[in-house]
């Protein structure tokens, strides 16, 4: 076990005795450093943040996971969208267990993401200098929201069809440029073929990304105020 | 890219005239990039907005004259239109997506208190409207979108492309 190769593995070496090896082992893992060397006692008590901005962290991964696998058994198309989610539900092995996994996160994850907005509300931890951090978590709730939206079609029954089609026409009243926003966001002047393949590509792949940027920058924007407040 | 002047005033005064060659090279640069910048957004504009759309055709055949009783109506769930043939004898088309925000209407033979001819209902979020088409109770603020239809060899056509404004305009006396 402590063969050359093995401790090459962990960049500091052993034994660890003072606080400044205590820190190195934090400085020298990718895995680690995301972690501060020191944290107030508070910081890491429940009752402080009831952990909600990890819970939804949390959340979207099991998003990320349990999307990937769905995407397996999606088509985009119509009409194999609909049947794609009745296969998922009665033929596919744990098809089932996966939808509905995925279904709760996402349920879950906007309630935890609005509670944790809370939290930092009534902590006061928007103040300087976290401002900016705040302005971040407001694009990241907005984000959250959007991918509920976009996800909410994808199976293309009569839930899906009816919502999206009452929510685009919210964005006609938009002054101006309302009609042309809806249009390009439908791919039509009604929901059909185009608008499914926009609405998965904005969910599947240009709003993770957003978000997965934003939750990065989120992290490090925490770290570099001086942690939790 | 900073000019480093003896005083302000004579910076300013010489800004136009004695621009560096880096400022000048710098000036095209950004100028340059700002295009293409701006170009290539009107081109992602553009590529988003589709040419062709896979849409069903506006003009339609709703019903055949004389298949259209007085007192009846048909509705056509594709382009979303109701064509009533009225018992004082004349035909008219509506639209039956709400005008809230985009629900499919449902026709009420029953009536309410003062619309006993009946009404339409909205089933997203309760809008109601006269057989005409107006307005009843919110949150729906405009009229249904009415069609004058056409007759052509004793069909009653409707294009959804072309909507009139009042109820004189959309009825047809055959
Ligand atoms: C914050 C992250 C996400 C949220 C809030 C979210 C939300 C949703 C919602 C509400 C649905 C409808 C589910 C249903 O009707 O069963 C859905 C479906 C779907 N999502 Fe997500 N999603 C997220 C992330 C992802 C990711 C990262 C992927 C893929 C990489 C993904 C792939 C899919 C697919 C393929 C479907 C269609 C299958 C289905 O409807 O169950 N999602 N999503
Ligand atoms: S869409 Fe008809 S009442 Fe809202």
């Amino acid at each position: 076990m402590q063969s050359k190769p093995w401790r090459s593995v962990f960049r500091t070496a052993l034994p660890i005795k003072t606080n400044l090896d205590r820190s190195l082992v934090m400085f020298n893992s990718l895995a680690l450093h995301i972690q501060p060397v020191k944290v107030r006692e508070r910081a890491i008590r429940f009752s402080y943040t009831f952990y909600l901005g990890m819970i939804s962290f949390f959340l979207f991964m099991v998003l990320v996971v349990t999307g990937i696998l769905l995407m397996l058994y999606y088509q985009p198309a119509i009409p194999n969208a609909y049947e794609n989610m009745k296969d998922l539900q009665y033929v596919v092995s744990s098809g089932i267990f996966l939808r509905n996994l995925h279904r709760w996160a996402a349920h879950l994850m906007v309630i935890s993401v609005f509670l944790h907005m809370l939290r930092v509300f009534f902590a006061g931890a928007y103040r300087p200098p976290r401002e900016f951090n705040w302005v971040i978590g407001v694009l990241l709730l907005l984000l959250t929201l959007l991918l509920s939206y976009t996800g909410y079609l994808l199976p293309y029954d009569q839930l899906a069809y009816w919502a999206v089609t009452v929510g685009s026409n919210i964005v006609k009243y938009v002054p101006i440029i309302g009609k042309n926003i809806r249009f390009v966001l439908l791919g039509g002047n009604t929901i059909g073929e185009y608008t499914l393949v926009r609405f998965y590509v904005l969910h599947c792949v240009v709003l993770p990304l957003f978000i997965t940027s934003l939750i990065a920058l989120h992290f490090w924007r925490i770290r570099k105020d001086g942690g939790l407040y | 890219m900073k000019l480093k002047p003896n005083n302000a005033a004579d910076a300013k005064e010489n800004s136009t005239k004695n621009m560096t060659r880096r400022q000048f090279m710098g000036a095209i640069g950004h100028t340059a990039s700002g295009m293409a910048v701006a170009g290539g957004l009107v081109m992602v504009y553009k590529f988003l907005y589709p040419n062709v759309l896979l849409e069903i055709p506006s003009r339609f055949k709703i019903a055949s004259i004389n298949s259209l009783q007085p007192g009846s109506h048909v509705f056509e769930p594709e382009h979303r239109v109701f064509a009533f043939h009225d018992t004082r004898g004349y035909f008219f088309a509506l639209s039956a997506v709400c005008t809230h925000l985009g629900c499919t209407v449902a026709w009420k033979s029953e009536g309410i208190t003062g619309h006993k001819e009946g009404i339409f209902l909205c089933p997203c979020h309760g809008s109601e409207f006269t057989k005409e088409g107006d307005v009843i109770r919110g949150p729906a603020r405009r009229h249904l979108d009415r069609y004058h239809m056409a007759v052509d060899e004793g069909q009653l056509i409707v294009d959804t492309s072309e909507t009139v404004n009042t109820i004189e305009d959309m009825i047809l006396k055959v």
